[in-house]
């Protein structure tokens, strides 16, 4: 997967937005634990997919592709499902205009 | 720890089959309205629909082979399966209960070895009621009996002392819905201490106190501290790993020195949107986990031993061959 870093902080941003504030400290990297790190349980990864929903203006029923939210572990499957997405959107992932 | 987590047997004493035509829509609907309403807070555009068909993605799974798949990843040996029986409270269930038991046979069926099965029924359905819970155990093969208070009934109300009799006689374990659950029902009846009565007054039936870690901790750790024959589950510790990781609330849990009341749970497939068993056995199993203070022996009772213990009390009515 190739992505630009650009693509990469807009991720990281819409994971730190969804993280509770007892982890707002923990710095995040593509290896950090969603859950065990950054406290994101089910509604925080739930959370998570609808703000990456708000931000690139897309619905990922609509897109036809199955991610299985819960094999979501570290930020770096974040990274990888958010491209897979984008990229059958028709979207191209490193030139990706947000609206967050 | 490797070495010690590859050689523990687990089982698993609370899950459902993911399936939704054994849950009420309404119930569902309760469920994802809380979900709803956080989500909501922080300005998402968060439909009860688009919840609903999310969660309802993970409840595909009516002959449980994906839990089987679950299951072995995670090194669960066997689990129990509970029917809780909603059809008196809300009515909108695509089984009866007597459907639904027939299904759960089914998966038994498939999975020699894998499954046990506790069947529920709601008091109010009288005789009938209770013919079907005995056939449950000749036929079926069934290993104890589900209770589900927040449907509108005390755990300890007169009406299900016939079930807790077929319990006595056959020595199968009664799992009790303990807290709160979805807001389409009732959560007046939720507290362990009333099972109370009924604990004292069928002294040979063991009672298990489902979420007893997570809900009335305080209450659930007296009752099995002081009721020989009162136990609790740890199902539901999931809910608190947002805010606690390191699921601090069953390390509390094993703390307090009643080791040979703890058992194993997962409520499967309540928070498949969080996690896989992997995941949810790893927290507690893990180098850092939940259980590491503990030595082997406690740890055994709680990942298998006690459940194995209240289960082969039993008298099984059917022998599989």
């Amino acid at each position: 997967m190739e992505v630009t870093a650009g693509f990469e902080e807009k991720i990281v941003s819409l994971v730190a937005a969804s993280v509770p504030g007892k982890f707002r400290n923990v710095k995040i990297v593509s290896e950090t634990l969603l859950q065990k790190e950054l406290g994101l349980d089910s509604i925080g990864i739930l959370s998570l997919v609808f703000h990456f929903e708000e931000t690139f203006s897309i619905d990922i029923a609509q897109v036809g592709i199955e991610i299985n939210i819960a094999k979501l572990r570290t930020v770096n499957d974040l990274l990888t499902a958010a491209h897979e997405i984008l990229t059958k959107a028709g979207r191209d992932v490193n030139h990706e205009d947000c609206h967050g | 720890m490797d070495e010690q987590k590859s050689t523990e047997t687990i089982i698993d004493c609370h899950c459902h089959i993911a399936s939704e035509e054994h849950v009420p829509r309404s119930f569902i609907e309760g469920s994802v309205a809380n979900i709803a309403s956080a989500l909501g807070a922080q300005g998402l555009p968060a439909s009860p629909r688009k919840l609903r068909d999310m969660f309802l993605s993970k409840m595909q799974d009516p002959m449980c082979d994906g839990l089987v798949r679950e299951m072995e990843a995670a090194g669960i040996s066997k689990a129990i399966l509970l029917i809780a029986d909603f059809s008196c409270a809300l009515k909108d269930c695509a089984l009866t209960i007597e459907e639904s038991f027939k299904k759960h046979h089914d998966v038994l069926l498939r999975h020699p070895g894998k499954f046990e099965v506790f069947g529920g029924v709601d008091p109010r359905w009288g005789t009938d009621g209770v013919a079907l819970f005995e056939r449950s155990l000749i036929e079926f093969g069934f290993m104890g009996f589900k209770v589900y208070p927040p449907c509108g009934f005390s755990p300890s109300d007169p009406g299900l002392f016939p079930y807790y009799e077929l319990c006595a006689q056959y020595q199968m374990p009664v799992l009790i819905h303990i807290g709160p659950t979805s807001p389409a029902l009732n959560f007046e009846f939720a507290s362990p201490f009333l099972v109370d009565e009924a604990a004292r007054l069928f002294p040979t039936v063991d009672f298990i106190l489902a979420h007893g870690a997570v809900n009335f901790v305080e209450e659930c750790v007296m009752m099995c501290r002081f009721r020989p024959n009162v136990y609790l589950d740890i199902s539901g510790y999931q809910s608190t790993l947002g805010y606690d990781p390191l699921a601090g609330a069953v390390k509390n849990i094993v703390s307090l020195g009643i080791n040979h009341k703890v058992l194993f749970g997962t409520d499967f497939p309540v928070f498949r949107l969080q996690g896989e068993q992997a995941d949810f056995v790893e927290v507690l199993t893990g180098p850092d986990g939940a259980l590491g203070h503990l030595n082997q022996r406690e740890r055994d009772l709680v990942l298998s031993k006690n459940s194995t213990r209240l289960l082969e009390k039993s008298v099984p009515a059917v022998v599989w061959s």
